[in-house]
């Protein structure tokens, strides 16, 4: 794949994440403001809109590694063992109209969270992992589009989403 | 009769909605597509001013081992020519001088933290006669960091003057050196022997430690 698509692609997921994480912050100004009556404002849609994030992600990480050949660092595999599950413990949840899945993937979103903020702060002061970029670093940049969306900013966006919705707007009374 | 009718007007504004949300998401994605495409075909340009032409003439020199004491320590490394980031021509080989070729990849980040340390170094006058230091830029990738790229403008920015060669695409300066990481240093003796190779950033100290180690390669 060219540069050109590669850039290309990287951009439309970088503008993605920042809807996304617009949207992030749109939601929790929503629950502050409306406390916990704010879970009935999405009903099970929060499920649905949490799964299809999940899958967007997943997705978009198996195009870096797969089509575009990008191989995925140490940090970069834990984000995807929290993210790929989602995928489909979500949809499950969505399906059934579960709101316990919340306690299924919550943890997962979380622990992705944070994997992903340690990951991009890594890139933002390298000498967290070491003094040099080997052929599969964590501290390099795959991408980096805007001058600071880079891959575990997009994960972390994701993550970020996707714990918002289940921890804010999934209870018992809004699915 | 009348209990279906009611149960499907009840539905439609469920499935009203659902459209809406489809038709929003399908336009939202479109109009980030559309921006994208135009974002992107601003940045558009010609790659290969970042890349030279290489020639290697002799066999490279085993890849770099972490960790390991380096398997190419008195192999003679191959004669390296290629075009330098101001448009000339270097040849690294045999000669009358010991050498230090640094190998840089503009995007990394501890070649970003040691390259202004270097020029500091070099501007201090700390390189020993009879040693000349070399540079090497290697994997570059505009999409890694948009920034910095071309390296030969990165380089200018932070006032680089040491004799730099690009790299070509097919990495074949990365190759003939067996590197494995960056920023990477290799110490050649006049001969073109490989003294030593070192990986990472490595400081003032290791600086003159790599220059001490080329200029006992000229005593006797």
């Amino acid at each position: 794949m060219s540069s050109d698509s590669i850039f290309l692609y990287s951009t439309i997921v970088a503008l993605l994440s920042i809807v996304a994480l617009a949207a992030a912050a749109g939601l929790l100004v929503y629950r502050v403001v409306k406390g916990p009556d704010a879970g009935n404002l999405l009903g099970v849609k929060a499920v649905w809109l949490a799964w299809l994030v999940a899958l967007t992600a997943t997705v978009g990480s198996l195009i870096y590694s797969e089509v575009i050949h990008f191989e995925p660092c140490r940090l970069c595999w834990f984000q995807r063992i929290a993210m790929y599950p989602m995928a489909v413990v979500l949809l499950v949840g969505a399906i059934r109209r579960e709101y316990q899945v919340k306690y299924y993937a919550l943890p997962l979103a979380l622990a992705g969270l944070g994997v992903s903020i340690y990951h991009y702060l890594m890139q933002v002061f390298p000498s967290l992992e070491g003094g040099s970029c080997g052929a599969v670093s964590c501290s390099a940049r795959l991408v980096e589009i805007f001058g600071f969306i880079s891959i575990p900013f997009m994960a972390g966006t994701g993550f970020m989403v996707i714990s918002v919705l289940l921890g804010f707007y999934v209870n018992k009374n809004s699915v | 009769m009348s209990t279906k009718t009611a149960s499907n007007k009840g539905q439609e504004p469920k499935s009203k909605s659902l459209i809406y949300w489809i038709v929003g998401g399908v336009v939202g994605f479109g109009l980030i597509v559309w921006l994208a495409i135009a974002i992107a075909g601003e940045g558009s340009v010609d790659e290969s001013i970042a890349f030279g032409e290489v020639t290697v003439e002799g066999e490279g020199l085993p890849f770099v081992e972490t960790g390991a004491a380096d398997p190419a320590t008195g192999l003679t490394a191959p004669t390296v020519t290629g075009e330098t980031i101001e448009g000339g021509e270097l040849t690294i080989g045999p000669g009358d001088t010991a050498k230090i070729v640094v190998m840089l990849a503009h995007w990394c980040p501890h070649c970003q933290r040691e390259v202004p340390l270097i020029q500091d170094w070099v501007d201090s006058g700390a390189l020993p006669e009879g040693v000349e230091l070399y540079g090497a830029t290697v994997l570059t990738n505009r999409v890694r960091d948009g920034d910095t790229w071309p390296p030969q403008e990165w380089l200018a920015e932070e006032g680089w003057t040491t004799p730099t060669i690009m790299d070509d695409q097919e990495g074949s300066i990365v190759s003939a050196y067996g590197m494995t990481g960056t920023p990477t240093y290799v110490v050649l003796g006049p001969d073109n022997e490989n003294l030593g190779r070192l990986s990472g950033e490595i400081g003032l100290d290791g600086l003159n430690a790599l220059a001490g180690l080329a200029a006992s390669s000229l005593e006797g």
